[in-house]
């Protein structure tokens, strides 16, 4: 207990438990995510015009701009204007342009290529941008300034737009009432094509082909495309112009039997059969989007066994197009990337096994690599990629392509090296959940096994284990003179980048993450985020569609269930392999002898518990809301959350008893109508109200998290402007709940030997209810998600960790300063001083040093989970949502391991200094002992 | 301010779109273009907040805004920025012209304080108003690892202690040898009727027995203590 408030008065009288420079980027990591690049939206530019290294541009599927530094990985820069907007996402740029434009929802945006910010914005309200291109010439002459954007509309105001690419004013626009499906715009030097799909009552549809004037936009021409045969559909079509020296409009038919290709502007359509004998999956035409590049294209052909390529050349004089070359079929997944160097198209072929680039002109093979096996790829085939060659003297000497593997990982292939790899599926994440370690699982696991035998058996056990443990000694040993110059001379590295072998502190821990779409990978927190393994649950069961799966973990596995199916897959915890339920002891729920369990579960809008493991028909208790009032969210204590102490000490040493109840559980719910949230706390067990909270003028459209901890609770509310509210902003509400309110007093349990859980209240009323205490405060930003850190013991005082959406940070906001008992309305007096109260301020500024990734963004945050290491004093954070975050915290400072600003160095040295002045002082001494003796 | 609020309410319900531009000043706390591309400002009435992102020209443009009360708050990663209370209204430029026009107005605002507490003017205008968004302080991040300092090393008490017991022990017998005798003489004297003075017994018990009653009364023999021991040998064994 007095070391208890030791620590606290030690929380106390420091500010707060901040993150030293030096540790900055070495105890944490953070993976900063954009989603799985699309294809049609990634590119290699360079950021402005003098630039001498370009920069990789890409949009990914959940709408985040994102900028790559090629060389190593890194983010440039990134933004998500409207992540939840509906339509895709466009992303477009011009030649030496220093920006680059985006189209999301109804919102066109134009970006300073280099740096992220906002050069224009326009909003075509309550239209969906179908496509973007960028008007490279204008009768042949390149408007090097800014060059304008060409916009097509779908649905309010259907048409084309031309946008200045300077201000994004509109400049003309042309409006299509006739209700045609917009499909996509094409520019050429002389004209702007808009190509829409033309459905009659019956049948396929026509391609319509409308030619605009780029000066005004007025209609010059239109004309249909017999291809109503063929399309049915928008997937038929492969193609259609993008600004290529050769606006082509390709498409094939359901079976992927033959291809047509037309020349946008003429009305010839050229037909070709697809080569391959067996059925092909997958036609896709890569044509380079420049301009004043050679009209030569390549299609590529995906069957289930293997993949192949045709290239053809177009001729614009005549009109015509042909065939110029094949290349051959190869077995296993392969793409293409096309690019450009002047005027000369390369293709490059990407397999698991090599890298090959050809030229436009002819099928002779420019440079051939072979790719590098790489753990994180393994098993994985390349989806979409795009390339970047360097042909000196007719060979290619260098090519590096950002290719997306099937596993969910963007790479960097350097000439058929692995330059980098970002786990983009990550940003998926929607579950995720702590894993123990297996070594620490089968030490837990032989302990129980002794606990549970006759003492000799269990000694000899004992015995065998310790000589088991005997080899790895040898290696032990032969580490030593590493570890100790290690933690001599480099500092900084090992605490780092240490193996999860020798985790001495418990820093290493596993978690478990599920993706949207069924991808689960484990990460090692203490190794930053190193990607341990990583499956895609569909080959588990190959009929499911994933719609989010929860994670739960359990010794040495994890549990996986989804909506998607009825039962559970157990995945191994070290190798993400599958287990059948053969193999595992499932510990069903089954209480101990002479106790019930008491399961609660949400059933039509109502919290119900019910007796045993599965929630049958007979609710022992309901939790059905007052009229009006809906339901949001429940949260229960943590199921391991330990408590050291049971009562508060106050400062005369009189203690207050903590109301500490294992089954509490915290209930939201709003009232639409008459905007106001309450918060009820039950217990799970008797179903029993403890004690209830309305709050007024409650935006009920922004979310209330809530977290319940210990004996106190927390929730977050945004205040309604709307209503007459004398303030504004953000309320934090912090509540302590007590056994009574009066110091070294039980309640009117405290005297009885037992008492029930399933009726507390049932002998003595009402007063068996918590004492409560409550404070609210204001903050500075709105609060999405919000929990509290974990320690082995729970001496070490709490955090409560809350995400900042607007700032993009996670907040650590120590306990003290957040205790309901700050004396309201006058300073504290010495007694309450000495417990580290000060006087209650409405207002809690986030100060800087709370912020548990200081530096670092971390965006779009869904959940943060903590949990204990080996150390008292330390918890494990990670957080995820878009991007990946993990950390270790200490919120009463790190009391049980030496700092980084611990010099052992200095240690030595002064040990060594005492030494030798005790060999100075000892024959002083003695001689003046000896004269001591002779003196008397 | 109730009226005036219901007034708001009520102007809310009229279609307007008034557009402004928050601007960061170059100022001697920041240079505006060195701001990351992520610093963005809101606008928070009710419901999700608008957002805008940072500009070329270190500005964040708002479009098509409603009437209504608005808490105007710059998020950036390394400086703090004023939090701003914004109303935007639909006002007659001319009273009973008939003319409506759009009105924004600013002013500072208090975290923690009452909406109605307004601070100085930020700016008043129609559409197209410009209005300073001013950086406050500097986010620090990190907590400063202390250092090993000779200075700081000396402040601690324990050092001090130690230091002054050194002088103690090796200073005050070199002084007692250097004095003339007279003055050690009177000076032995003194110890001699101190309380404190040390003699052959145990000092602390010689403390607790201390009769501190009689001292003050101007008692002057040796005290309580029975087992009177000349002080001289053992003063002559402290000097050898």
């Amino acid at each position: 207990m007095r070391f208890n408030a030791a620590v606290a008065l030690a929380a106390c009288l420091v500010p707060a438990a901040a993150i030293f420079e030096d540790d900055a980027y070495h105890i944490d990591f953070h993976h900063a995510l954009l989603g799985l690049p699309k294809h049609d939206a990634t590119f290699f530019q360079k950021p402005y015009a003098a630039s001498k290294a370009s920069l990789l541009y890409t949009i990914s599927e959940n709408h985040t701009i994102g900028v790559i530094n090629p060389k190593d990985g890194a983010l440039v820069w990134r933004q998500a204007p409207s992540p939840n907007a509906n339509g895709k996402g466009l992303l477009r740029s011009g030649e030496e342009q220093d920006t680059v434009i985006s189209a999301i929802g109804d919102g066109i945006t134009a970006w300073s290529a280099s740096d992220g910010r906002i050069v224009w914005e326009a909003r075509m309200d309550g239209a969906v941008v179908e496509d973007l291109e960028i008007l490279e010439q204008e009768d042949g002459i390149t408007n090097a300034e800014a060059k304008d954007a060409i916009v097509l509309l779908s649905e309010g105001s259907q048409g084309v737009k031309r946008l200045d690419g300077k201000t994004g004013r509109v400049k003309w626009s042309y409006q299509d009432t006739s209700g045609d499906s917009p499909f996509q715009v094409s520019t050429s030097p002389t004209t702007i094509y808009y190509i829409s799909l033309h459905t009659p009552l019956l049948g396929g549809s026509k391609l319509k082909v409308t030619s605009l004037s780029p000066i005004t936009g007025k209609k010059i021409d239109q004309y249909t495309l017999n291809s109503d045969s063929e399309i049915q559909d928008h997937e038929h079509i492969l193609f259609a112009g993008a600004n290529t020296a050769a606006p082509l409009l390709a498409w094939t038919d359901k079976t992927n039997k033959v291809l047509k290709v037309n020349i946008i502007g003429t009305k010839a359509i050229s037909t070709f059969n697809v080569p391959s004998k067996d059925a092909v999956e997958k036609i896709i035409l890569h044509a380079p989007g420049r301009v004043n590049s050679l009209p030569h294209f390549l299609v590529e052909y995906q069957t289930k066994t293997g993949h192949s390529a045709e290239v053809y050349h177009v001729d614009l004089k005549k009109n015509i197009v042909s065939k110029a070359y094949s290349l051959p079929e190869t077995a296993g997944k392969g793409i293409f990337t096309v690019s450009t160097s002047d005027a000369n198209v390369y293709f490059t072929r990407i397999t698991t096994e090599e890298i090959v680039v050809v030229s436009s002109v002819s099928h002779g093979i420019l440079g051939r690599w072979t790719m590098k096996a790489s753990p994180t790829l393994a098993g994985s085939y390349p989806v979409h990629g795009v390339s970047e060659v360097v042909v000196k003297s007719g060979s290619a000497s260098a090519v590096r392509s950002a290719v997306l593997f099937s596993n969910g990982q963007w790479a960097l292939v350097r000439n058929g090296e692995l330059a980098w790899t970002r786990p983009e599926f990550l940003s998926g994440a929607v579950s995720a959940a702590w894993a123990e370690l297996p070594e620490e699982e089968t030490l837990a696991h032989e302990l129980e096994v002794e606990g549970h035998q006759n003492v000799v058996s269990a000694y000899l056990h004992r015995i065998q284990r310790h000589i088991r443990d005997l080899e790895h000694f040898p290696a032990w040993l032969q580490n030593i003179p590493i570890r100790v110059l290690g933690n001599l001379i480099s500092k900084s590295e090992e605490s780092a980048i240490d193996e999860i072998q020798h985790d001495t502190f418990g820093f290493h821990k596993l978690v478990i993450v599920a993706t949207k779409n069924g991808q689960l990978a484990a990460l090692d927190v203490g190794s930053r985020g190193k990607v341990v393994w990583n499956i895609d649950l569909n080959q588990f069961s190959p009929e499911t569609i994933f719609q989010g799966p929860s994670v739960k973990a359990l010794r040495g596995y994890v549990e996986i269930r989804d909506n998607g199916f009825g039962g559970s897959l157990f995945i191994n915890t070290t190798t993400g392999g599958l287990l059948s339920s053969r193999d595992i002891q499932v510990q069903p729920l089954v209480a101990p002898e002479g106790q019930n369990l008491v399961t609660f579960d949400l059933v039509n809008g109502d919290l119900k518990g019910f007796l045993g493991a599965q929630p049958s028909s007979e609710p022992v208790w309901n939790f059905n809301p007052p009229t009006g009032e809906r339901i949001v969210s429940y949260t229960t204590r943590p199921i391991k959350d330990p408590v050291a102490s049971i009562g508060t000490v106050l400062g005369d040493r009189r203690v207050l008893y903590k109301y500490l109840n294992p089954n509490l559980v915290l209930v939201t719910t709003v009232f639409d109508s008459a905007r106001t949230a309450s918060i009820y706390l039950l217990d799970s067990a008797s179903g029993q109200l403890l004690h209830t909270v309305s709050h007024n003028d409650v935006d009920i459209s922004r979310p209330i998290p809530s977290t319940i901890s210990e004996n106190w609770f927390s929730y977050s509310l945004t205040i309604d402007s709307t209503s007459s509210a004398t303030s504004r902003g953000y309320q934090l509400v912090v509540a302590e709940l007590f056994e009574s309110s009066i110091p070294d007093d039980r309640g009117p349990l405290g005297a009885s030997s037992n008492s029930s859980t399933l009726q507390p209240s049932e002998a003595l009323g009402d007063v068996t209810k918590p004492f409560v205490r409550s404070q609210s405060y204001h903050v500075p930003e709105e609060i999405s998600y919000m929990t509290v850190t974990q320690t082995k013991q729970g001496i070490t005082s709490r955090e409560l960790l809350v995400t900042l959406p607007a700032s993009n940070s996670i907040v650590g906001i120590p306990r003290h300063v957040i205790d309901p008992r700050r004396p309201v309305g006058r300073e504290p007096t010495p007694l309450e001083a000495s417990e580290g109260l000060t006087k209650y301020v409405p207002f809690i500024p986030f100060d800087p040093k709370w912020h548990l990734n200081h530096k670092y963004e971390v965006v779009g945050v869904k959940e943060v989970i903590a949990s204990e290491s080996g150390l008292e004093s330390t918890s494990l954070v990670f957080a995820y949502g878009l991007d990946i975050f993990g950390t270790r915290v200490a919120p009463s400072f790190t009391f049980d391991v030496l700092g980084k600003g611990f010099n052992k160095v200095q240690m030595l040295l002064t040990v060594v200094a005492l030494f030798i002045g005790v060999l100075f002082v000892a024959p002083l001494v003695k001689r003046k002992q000896i004269n001591a003796l002779w003196t008397i | 301010m109730r009226t005036s609020l219901a007034t708001l309410a009520y102007l809310a319900s009229l279609t307007s779109a008034a557009r402004f531009t928050l601007h960061i000043p170059a100022n001697s706390l920041v240079n505006p273009s060195s701001l990351s591309s992520t610093t963005h400002a809101t606008l928070h009435s009710s419901g999700a907040p608008i957002d805008a992102y940072l500009t070329r020209g270190n500005s964040f443009n708002f479009f098509n805004i409603s009437a209504g009360s608005y808490l105007a708050s710059v998020h950036c990663r390394d400086y703090a920025f004023e939090p701003l209370r914004l109303d935007v209204s639909v006002e007659e430029a001319i009273e009973g012209s008939g003319d409506k026009k759009e009105m924004i107005r600013a002013w500072q605002t208090f975290i923690g304080n009452e909406w109605d507490n307004k601070g100085e003017s930020r700016g008043e205008g129609g559409n197209g108003l410009v209005i300073e968004a001013r950086p406050v302080v500097k986010k620090y991040y990190y907590q400063e690892r202390a250092g090993f300092s000779p200075l700081s090393f000396l402040k601690s008490p324990m050092i001090l202690m130690a230091l002054f017991s050194m002088v103690m022990i090796f200073g005050l017998p070199y002084l007692m040898e250097n004095m003339d005798p007279e003055t050690r003489a009177e000076f032995e004297e003194m110890q001699k009727s101190s309380p404190l003075a040390p003699s052959g017994e145990n000092p602390a018990a010689k403390l607790q027995n201390f009769d501190l009653a009689g001292w003050m009364a101007g008692k002057t023999d040796s005290g309580p203590s029975s087992r009177g021991q000349s002080p001289a040998p053992s003063q002559s064994k402290k000097r050898g």
